[in-house]
């Protein structure tokens, strides 16, 4: 019977590989997939403002040094892009057709020539959108004007014509800079908006600029300001809810309701794990932009204060939000649109600046890293468990001991056991024999 | 050069055993009236004073003062092959860097021979004087073993109350507190059993148990131990061997401390 059972199953296998091909070789027959195309369509959202001669154009990119695609539109100004794009994990296509069925495709150099193109549809690898969004052409040129920053402490900056800082931007022959300066307001819009963080000169009929800090910074300020009124969600908890968030102490007796929230002597308290995050990488959030991820860090994270019996250590002040909104919006500016080098400079300007008195937010600040020291060191008290981070160091001691260890081994070797248990003993009280018995 | 032979291995093994624990290197200091050696602890409370006469060696020979410094746990390494029996011969270029080790087996022709390799110490000799002790007990090695390892499961330290009434060892621990008194006592068929207690003046001083027990591991030299006391003066533990050579021990005393 086994026998006969063992051979049924082997044809019904036999046949099921035979329908296989069988199935395939219909669909192929049927529905032949396109190729991939090697310049698949991109999706797009434009500004109502932009209008129809906006070019997307190839230029240098003022924080990273290198070549980044913007939309200009000669009339209303210089749009960046920002991808939003699924996560890698979440695996997104778009589907895409026209509701006409017609795509118009330009050619030639000023797009002269149009034609209207039955457009297929299609389905997208990835589900990339590119928002274009305004951007203060001001950034673009900053390169130039603050070019001799990194030289030295006190740069010697001349009064250059706009066409001389413009020089020093077309360095690359792939930037259309210098196509653009020719099209329309462009150029008008460049150098009004370098007017506003320079000192100008009137040289014949030529304007001459120089780049004045002071003034670059009253506008970065201004702008920092505008944002800080109302930051994304996102980057309100990730960098000022949870940047300020003292460590939360959980009560286990919640006789005591509300009273005494930093107050040490009731027993039973267990410190419990505080959100901190390094609020210095603001870059992570930088031009192309990653919704997706924030949005699922924001979920994860537990609302703390939701919980009755856990009351945080300690609470800012509306006044310390505040600050901490505006700093966090700063260094928002200067790290997604200022080049790496001059942007130290000017977060070094901003901490000092005049105009706002920092201090309310550096006392916190410096209470909380206080408050989280204790918090980490009562914690290593009650778990009684090695952290984590320490572990390099004790690879370092454990390395140390171990080569000690070798050096006494190699000591103990001439060394009796009854000599080296002789050092352990006490000798406290006892003169040494040459007190005694004087040298020959 | 230095040539001396030992009848009997047994000696120079028991006193190497005895010195090793307290000591880890030390110079053998060779002339014509014998071998000596003075070394102290690393602690320097202790000290050790080995003479080995001329007298005891048959024949010895010593042409010039020479040093033997020698790591004693190697010395106990190339003792280990020797029989308690075996005729043990030393012997050392004028200015060596090796000792050599001849043991010749009296019962049958087998003769082993050991090269030591010396090392070159820096010692500090210092000067003993002839001391007249308030006090000296002469008492079996094993019995004044035996108290000093009877007292240290108690307390790290003893007592030792000389008197005319006898001599108490007394120790307080944080266990309890012991003591063991001697008197003076004359055993006519065996004397190495005697206790003889000689006083001038009462003696009451307090000693380290751990280095007293490790003194105590020289007597298997000698049947009877001979203890030196005065007050504010190390103490003198002495094995004697026979033709006037002799094994001593110096302790310093534990002054002042209530701990």
């Amino acid at each position: 019977m086994r026998s006969i059972k063992t051979l049924r199953s082997d044809a019904s296998h036999a046949d099921a590989f035979k329908v296989g091909p069988t199935l395939f070789a219909a669909t192929t027959s049927q529905y032949t997939l396109a190729e991939a195309t090697s310049r698949p369509p991109q999706l797009f959202v434009l500004p109502k403002t932009a209008t129809a001669e906006s070019r997307v154009v190839t230029l240098q990119n003022p924080r990273y040094a290198r070549l980044t695609r913007y939309l200009v539109c000669p009339k209303s100004g210089i749009y960046e892009f920002t991808k939003i794009a699924a996560p890698s994990a979440v695996p997104r296509s778009w589907l895409i057709e026209s509701a006409k069925g017609q795509r118009i495709v330009t050619e030639g150099e000023n797009g002269s020539e149009a034609t209207v193109v039955d457009f297929e549809a299609h389905v997208t690898r990835d589900a990339d959108i590119f928002v274009a969004t305004p951007m203060d052409p001001l950034f673009l040129v900053l390169p130039a004007l603050a070019t001799t920053t990194t030289k030295s402490e006190a740069p010697k900056r001349m009064f250059l014509t706009s066409d001389d800082h413009f020089d020093s931007l077309v360095d690359s022959a792939d930037s259309h800079l210098s196509q653009l300066l020719q099209v329309g307001k462009t150029r008008a819009l460049l150098e009004g908006r370098m007017a506003v963080i320079c000192d100008t000169v009137e040289a014949g009929d030529e304007t001459m600029f120089r780049l004045n800090e002071d003034k670059l910074m009253d506008e970065l300020l201004t702008k920092a300001g505008r944002m800080a009124e109302k930051l994304p969600k996102s980057m309100e908890e990730r960098f000022v809810t949870r940047a300020l968030e003292a460590p939360v102490v959980y009560k286990r007796a919640p006789a005591i309701p509300t009273e005494g929230s930093s107050d040490g002597g009731s027993a039973l308290q267990t410190p419990m794990t505080e959100k901190s995050e390094s609020q210095a990488s603001l870059s992570s959030v930088g031009t192309v932009d990653s919704e997706v991820s924030q949005a699922s860090t924001a979920a994860t994270s537990v609302d703390l204060t939701t919980e009755e019996p856990i009351t945080a250590a300690m609470v800012a002040s509306e006044q310390v939000l505040k600050l901490q909104r505006l700093q966090v919006a700063f260094n928002f500016i200067v790290s997604a649109y200022v080049s790496h080098t001059f942007g130290a400079t000017l977060k070094a300007h901003f901490a000092k600046h005049k105009s706002t008195d920092f201090k309310p937010l550096e006392e916190y600040l410096t209470e909380l890293a206080k408050l989280k020291v204790e918090v980490m060191a009562t914690r290593a008290a009650t778990e009684n468990t090695r952290k984590r981070g320490l572990e390099e160091e004790d690879d370092e001691r454990a390395e140390k001991r171990r080569r000690k260890e070798e050096e006494e081994k190699k000591k103990k070797i001439g060394v009796s056991k009854g000599v080296r248990d002789l050092k352990k003993v006490n000798t406290s009280g006892m003169k040494k024999l040459s007190d005694f018995f004087k040298k020959k | 050069m230095l040539e001396a032979k030992l009848d009997q291995a047994s000696i120079l093994k028991k006193v190497v055993d005895a010195i090793k624990d307290l000591v880890q290197d030390c110079n053998f200091d060779c002339n014509d009236s014998g071998i000596a050696l003075q070394a102290m602890d690393n602690s320097h409370v202790a000290l050790v004073s080995m003479a080995l006469k001329a007298e005891s060696f048959q024949p010895y020979r010593c042409d010039r003062n020479i040093a033997l410094g020698l790591n004693l746990t190697s010395l106990t390494k190339v003792l280990r092959a020797a029989q308690n029996e075996d005729m043990l011969t030393l012997r050392a270029e004028d200015a060596p860097d090796s000792l050599n080790l001849v043991f010749e087996s009296k019962a049958d022709d087998r003769i082993s021979e050991y090269d030591l390799k010396l090392m070159d110490i820096d010692q500090e000799h210092l000067g003993i004087p002839e001391t007249e002790y308030a006090a000296t007990i002469t008492l079996p090695s094993s019995e004044f073993r035996r108290i000093c390892t009877d007292l240290m499961a108690l307390s790290e330290s003893v007592t030792i109350d000389a008197s005319k009434d006898g001599v108490k060892f007394s120790c307080t621990g944080d266990i309890g507190n012991g003591a063991v008194t001697l008197r003076s006592h004359t055993n006519v068929d065996k004397p190495e059993l005697n206790v003889d207690i000689e006083l001038s003046e009462p003696v009451s001083l307090t000693f380290s148990l751990k280095y007293l027990v490790n003194f105590c591991k020289a007597s298997a030299l000698s049947h009877q131990v001979k203890i030196c006391l005065s007050n504010e003066v190390p103490l003198l533990v002495e094995y004697a061997l026979e033709n006037q050579s002799h094994l001593r021990f110096y302790l310093a005393p534990k002054i002042g401390d209530d701990e």
